[in-house]
């Protein structure tokens, strides 16, 4: 009889295991965009990099899969007499798919020595755009250097030793400290190909991390075509240039039928003043961003060729001079030297922070590295070189004032120089990544989990002990 | 503390493996030697439940709590450990207070059973221990094929939390039902 009810008890103990395993892990995942929070359905994707140079440019080459191509982005679309923003920076996909792929590298010739070891985490810093509880647009407008100097509206990328506490996005040091080290060398030079912003005048933007993020000295490929007062665009396609089309048609985005040979874009010479009195319909669209001739050290990098999807991958070139003549903005490439390069992809209409990033990597020019540079004669690199494999991943949100904080199991390492890939895989840190998002509320589930599996235990052993205690004990 | 933390897992899991294997060895054979090297099962189970518990209380010391609340591989290792101490004990307590009806008729495959388990939860403990120590095992690779991603937290939703607890006290009660109407039968 007591078997029975043993086995019983067995039954239910082991089922009860069975469904825990089923069910973990469910429950307190889920995206909330009021806080900034969508996780991709993929956490880690490849990339695949070569480089080459000829002692005058360095060429990178960048091939990465995706579904499509997205290189419409950031329209304005004529709707019951307005003129209505659709593309912009959303936490997760653009619903309507309205936002460009990109590709971004940052590069580092040794002034920033964190860089090698912990990548682009340490431009993560306090309150970042779209992080939850980011910074306010108000409150950094109202920062006097930040906002009412360097004109942001946001904490974005920025190195740690701009801030005299990292975990305060508003202590950024004095300004003659800062000048002294970005002609030290301390910022990373950052490559910034964007599939609608730049692609279409074969351009890439040049810029530059150090108290914040900005672009290069000189102009950028692109410029804004909102007028904010008038609340409508500053130019429209001129008809007399585009086959009598003043602007592009909702339909022909929504349904995806303007490809790379079409007009998708606003170019400056194709443009002219908006003219309110033209007969808009509703489903006209003008391009927010206007694609231009850039300038200066913002105009450094080039797209070598054509910057292309086809079969499911983007195959996009680069090409810069090696020593552009502007060490404040760029990273001089140097024969027999070795740099730190790490990558970043946009895709499937993700914005901001929703991208896939790369561990450091180490760039030989006829040195040892990860990725070796092949030296080429010739017009442009014959790319017979393998490609060199790169693990991206989604970082979630986790910012490097936590890592150094007592929140971070590995802090001591770091303090000890210890680089993350001798502690984490990129699978584990995207994992991580998206926990952090959900760190308060995974820790309650955790703790009650725990506690509830030990009452399980103490229930099943409770069980056990009454129906198989010997029977001298009981009597 | 990690140092020591080592050291002393050591001797958990040197004791509930022997256990494990001695539990075997007697659920599948009642040969003298294997019932005479039975009888240390006991004294096995009480030390390892005894390091056990030190080196759990020594492990919690490594890291800042904020970092072990923090971090899902620290997380799911204090987890399993937590229960593994659990199980190991409630094995000995059970071996303890069952005498030598803990191998009379099916008793002797819920041992076993319950020893598998515990064993595949020290083992799992262990492993997490070694990747948080820098030594990843393909351990892992095996649990992740089974449907668990070990670089996540381990946690069930409310209503699975709720079932468990429903589940634990439906367990005490078959037991104090079973002893019941054994004492009963009896009488």
């Amino acid at each position: 009889m007591r078997h029975k009810f043993a086995l019983a008890a067995t039954v239910v103990f082991l089922a009860v295991l069975g469904l825990s395993w089923m069910f973990h892990g469910t429950g307190v995942v889920r995206n909330d965009l009021a806080r900034n929070i969508y996780i991709p359905g993929e956490l880690i994707m490849p990339l695949q990099v070569k480089a080459a140079f000829d002692g005058r440019n360095i060429y990178f080459r960048y091939r990465w899969p995706a579904r499509e191509p997205h290189i419409y982005h950031d329209m304005l679309k004529y709707e019951g007499g307005k003129w209505v923003r659709i593309g912009r920076s959303v936490p997760g996909p653009q619903p309507q798919g309205i936002y460009e792929d990109r590709v971004t590298m940052l590069v580092d010739d040794g002034a920033v020595p964190e860089f090698e070891k912990y990548g682009g985490y340490i431009t993560i810093g306090d309150r970042m755009r779209f992080f939850t509880g980011e910074a306010k647009a108000k409150e950094v407008q109202a920062h006097p250097y930040l906002g009412a100097k360097r004109k942001q509206a946001e904490v974005g990328k920025h190195l740690p030793e701009t801030r005299s506490d990292i975990g305060r996005w508003q202590s950024v040091i004095a300004e003659d400290k800062l000048a002294a080290q970005r002609k030290a060398g301390y910022f990373l030079d950052l490559w910034h190909w964007r599939a609608h912003r730049s692609n279409p005048l074969d351009a890439s933007d040049d810029q530059v991390i150090a108290e914040a993020r900005y672009g290069d000295a000189g102009k950028g490929p692109f410029a804004n075509n909102w007028d904010a007062k008038a609340e409508r665009p500053q130019l429209m396609f001129d008809p007399d240039k585009n086959g009598g089309r003043a602007a592009l048609r909702w339909e022909d985005l929504a349904e995806r039928k303007l490809g790379f040979d079409d007009v998708y874009y606003l170019r400056e010479d194709q443009a002219k003043p908006f003219d309110p009195n033209h007969a808009w319909k509703d489903g006209d669209v003008i391009p927010q961003r206007l694609l231009r001739a850039g300038d200066g050290s913002h105009a450094d990098i080039k797209v070598h060729g054509k910057g292309r999807w086809q079969d499911g991958y983007w195959d996009v070139t680069l090409v810069r001079a090696m020593d552009t003549g502007n060490p404040l903005d760029d990273k001089m490439f140097l024969d027999r030297r070795v740099y730190t390069v790490a990558f970043a992809v946009h895709r499937d209409a993700y914005g901001s922070r929703w991208h896939y990033v790369s561990l450091p990597v180490r760039l030989g020019l006829n040195r040892e590295g990860d990725l070796k540079a092949a030296e080429f004669s010739g017009d442009a690199p014959k790319w017979e070189q393998p490609w060199h494999e790169v693990k991206l991943f989604y970082p979630g949100q986790v910012s490097w004032p936590m890592l150094r904080s007592r929140m971070h199991a590995g802090a001591s390492k770091i303090r000890q120089g210890v680089p993350v890939k001798f502690r984490h895989s990129e699978a584990q840190l995207a994992h991580y990544g998206v926990e952090m998002e959900f760190n308060d509320a995974i820790i309650r589930q955790w703790l009650l989990t725990l506690a509830a599996g030990v009452l399980l235990i103490v229930g099943f052993g409770v069980a056990v002990i009454l129906l198989l205690r010997d029977k001298r004990s009981s009597t | 503390m990690n140092a020591y933390h080592v050291m002393l897992v050591h001797f958990p899991i040197a004791l509930w493996t022997t256990a494990f294997l001695l539990i075997l060895a007697r659920a599948l054979s009642d040969a003298p030697l294997v019932r005479a090297a039975e009888g240390a099962l006991t004294p096995l189970l009480a030390f390892g439940a005894l390091t056990g518990a030190l080196a759990f209380v020594v492990g919690l010391l490594v890291w800042p709590p904020e970092a072990v609340a923090s971090s899902p591989l620290a997380r799911n290792h204090v987890l399993l450990a937590s229960w593994s101490l659990a199980y190991w004990t409630l094995l000995w307590l059970l071996r303890w207070r069952a005498g030598a009806r803990a191998w009379e008729g099916m008793a002797r495959w819920i041992m076993l059973v319950l020893a598998g388990l515990g064993v595949g939860l020290q083992t799992l403990t262990g492993t997490l221990g070694g990747y948080l120590a820098g030594n990843p095992s393909a351990v892992s690779d095996i649990v992740r094929k089974f449907g668990w991603e070990v670089f996540t937290t381990f946690y069930l939703p409310d209503w699975m939390l709720g079932v468990v607890v429903f589940a634990a006290l439906i367990l005490a009660g078959i037991g104090v039902a079973g002893s019941r109407a054994s004492a009963g039968r009896a009488a």
